[in-house]
């Protein structure tokens, strides 16, 4: 039997219960956890701590103007994920969505204001990405 | 084939109709043939390469020497080609790695890691199992004298550790045996209750009906007139037999109840038969998968040079050019007839190609998955001594660590490595950020959980995110359904001079068969192009 494929499938079929369950075990306070702290958690490993990016691999997002710009395309891209960025749609919730959004956009000479959690709220009513279930497939 | 059907396919009849009336007759098998001879391609995976001779010194440069890379020059070198391959490490195979003492790895944004793991211990953290069905790979392991041992891709007696769950199955190790055993029981029973009231009487023809009750009561251990499912010896015992009297014929174990099960969610990890690709028989290279790149090696001439990082594919209607910064930062230039190239799209969108718009497009069409993967070396292999678990998976729900597996090989040795994780996409990315050392004391303090000698254990640890690692920004390539309708077929047919291959062009991807038969393909392209002109 394979386990992770069939855990895997589970979790893409059943994205919807499942994701409720497992924003359940996080501690309380990571719904209300500053944005800096959810970057570091689930951006910093590509985009580096300070945004930088590195050159060829992962984009910047310090003085990064598709960010910066309006909110509903970088939105998209952390909901869909987008070439070797995953999407981000049953991990993290509006507000943690909202509020690492809302850090990118204000960081490290960034000027951009913040992202409210109803915006994504919004934008996840928009199509789905097809790459979720493709990610979760064991080899 | 009747004569009707022969009759009715040389005539003007569509594909459809011809198909459905062979579906008609014959079932799927014979409509599966019949799509095949119609050339829809659905017949089973290459199982050997094509047959080529009379390359007659054309120059093919072949970018990359993972496994694509290197059946596309041990193929063309054999069928009388030039063939230059250009890899950006120090050694071949791609992502198909063993680390074992002193393997080196430094993740982008990464510190270096060097594995110190005892000698004659590794971890496969790329690809790491075959399935039988794979025979492109297994042409080469046979072709190469690569040894083969089996990869426990299933264990009865392992553990799932759900902690999503509810109720006393729930956020603690419960053995596959017992869910399997225990949860197939109650529904045949309760299936075989319906028959046996005649609720499904109108589904069966004659005598049908004591032939599916027949076989409930052999599928679920049901025992009686009322078909009860009351355990079985397969969820193993709570004293197993024995010499004697004592333990004589041992203590039959009692089974968990319904709900029990149903609320633990641990029956999530079953199916009434694994999927395609996990099926077993599945095999791993004793010694470690980088045996299969290592078998290329040997057979391949002095063709391939080492840190060849390339910068530039260029190319005119009659010749192609490449330029790549060697080891000691010297930008050199190679000309050939045609490239090959198998760098990863997330690497090659990055790197200067002269390709239509069309082709840059489609190259940028995939997004590749975040995967990471930590073997653990462990002092004594607990999981052997303590819990009787001799390879294969260990369930979790925990979706930053997947799985964990035990190794398949070394049984009953002093040491052992354990995978700690094989976790994708945003879980790969959190777990990444850590340090090498956050990465081991989070895989075990997750192990220990389920077997209370694992994190004591540890002796130390290799990770490695994918989706980190130059040259290759990702696990494998993934395909959106759009993507495969709109870029993947672009990049299947070469722009001018230039061809791609790689897992990332077939629909085995993520796997090394991927890389084997996609190569294949694109190399018999080739041939045919050169004898055609």
């Amino acid at each position: 039997m394979s386990g992770e494929t069939i855990v895997s499938r589970i979790l893409s079929v059943a994205g919807a219960v499942l994701s409720a369950a497992l924003v359940l075990p996080a501690p309380a306070s990571a719904a209300a956890a500053p944005g800096a702290r959810l970057f570091a958690d689930n951006c910093a490993a590509c985009h580096q701590p300070e945004g930088q990016g590195i050159a060829g691999a992962f984009p910047a997002l310090a003085a990064n103007s598709f960010v910066q710009g309006p909110a509903e395309a970088p939105l998209t891209v952390l909901l869909n994920g987008r070439g070797g960025m995953p999407t981000f749609r049953n991990d993290l919730s509006d507000e943690q969505i909202a509020g690492v959004l809302s850090y990118v956009r204000s960081a490290w000479g960034n000027k951009a204001g913040p992202v409210e959690p109803a915006a994504v709220a919004a934008a996840r009513g928009v199509a789905q990405s097809e790459n979720a279930a493709a990610a979760l497939q064991a080899h | 084939m009747s004569p009707e059907i022969s009759a009715a396919a040389s005539s003007a009849m569509s594909r459809r109709l011809f198909l459905e009336k062979l579906s008609s007759v014959g079932g799927t098998a014979l409509v599966l043939a019949g799509m095949s001879a119609l050339g829809f391609g659905i017949e089973s995976a290459m199982a050997a390469p094509p047959q080529l001779s009379g390359g007659g010194g054309k120059r093919i440069l072949i970018l990359g020497a993972g496994v694509a890379g290197l059946t596309a020059a041990y193929e063309l070198s054999n069928a009388g080609y030039q063939v230059v391959v250009l890899e950006a490490r120090t050694f071949a195979g791609g992502r198909s790695q063993s680390a074992r003492k002193g393997f080196q790895l430094k993740e982008l944004g990464g510190e270096l890691q060097t594995c110190t793991f005892d000698e004659g211990l590794y971890i496969n953290h790329g690809p790491w199992r075959l399935p039988y069905h794979h025979q492109s790979v297994l042409y080469y392991t046979k072709k190469f004298g690569v040894p083969l041992e089996v990869f426990v891709n299933d264990n009865d007696h392992s553990f799932i550790n759900f902690t999503k769950g509810s109720g006393p199955l729930a956020s603690k190790p419960v053995r596959k045996q017992e869910v399997a055993a225990d949860i197939r029981g109650y529904a045949t029973e309760m299936l075989a209750k319906c028959v046996q009231q005649g609720a499904l009487d109108q589904q069966f023809g004659a005598g049908d009906k004591e032939m599916f009750l027949a076989y409930l009561k052999r599928e679920g251990y049901l025992e009686g007139k009322d078909m009860k499912y009351l355990g079985t010896d397969g969820r193993g015992y709570d004293e197993n037999p024995g010499a004697g009297v004592d333990p004589g014929p041992g203590k039959a174990s009692t089974p968990h109840s319904l709900a029990d099960i149903l609320h633990s969610n641990t029956w999530r990890t079953l199916g009434s038969v694994a999927n395609f690709e996990q099926q077993r028989t599945m095999f791993q290279p004793v010694g470690g998968m980088d045996r299969i790149p290592a078998g290329f090696v040997r057979n391949l001439g002095p063709v391939i040079r080492y840190s060849a990082k390339v910068e530039k594919i260029s190319q005119d209607p009659g010749k192609v050019e490449v330029a790549y910064v060697d080891g000691k930062g010297q930008r050199t230039t190679v000309t050939g007839d045609y490239v090959l190239c198998t760098i990863p799209l997330s690497v090659l969108r990055n790197i200067d190609i002269a390709v239509s718009d069309r082709f840059k497009k489609a190259i940028g069409g995939a997004s590749y998955a975040p995967v990471g993967k930590i073997g653990l070396q462990m002092k004594r292999r607990f999981w052997e001594e303590d819990h009787q678990i001799y390879g294969g998976h260990i369930y979790t729900d925990d979706p930053d660590i997947g799985s964990m597996t035990v190794p398949s090989t070394g049984f009953q040795g002093q040491k052992g490595v354990v995978l700690g994780y094989y976790n994708f996409g945003g879980n790969a990315a959190k777990v990444s950020a850590m340090t090498p050392a956050q990465r081991m004391a989070f895989a075990a303090a997750a192990g220990s959980k389920v077997m209370p000698a694992y994190g004591e254990s540890v002796e130390n640890a290799f990770s490695v995110g994918w989706h980190r690692v130059e040259h290759n920004l990702g696990g494998w390539a993934q395909w959106s359904d759009e993507g495969r309708r709109d870029d993947y077929p672009v990049l299947t047919e070469p722009d001018g001079r230039i061809y791609l291959a790689g897992e990332h062009l077939s629909y085995l991807g993520g796997w090394q068969a991927g890389g084997v038969e996609s190569a294949w393909q694109q190399i018999a392209k080739i041939h045919k192009r050169v004898h055609a002109a």
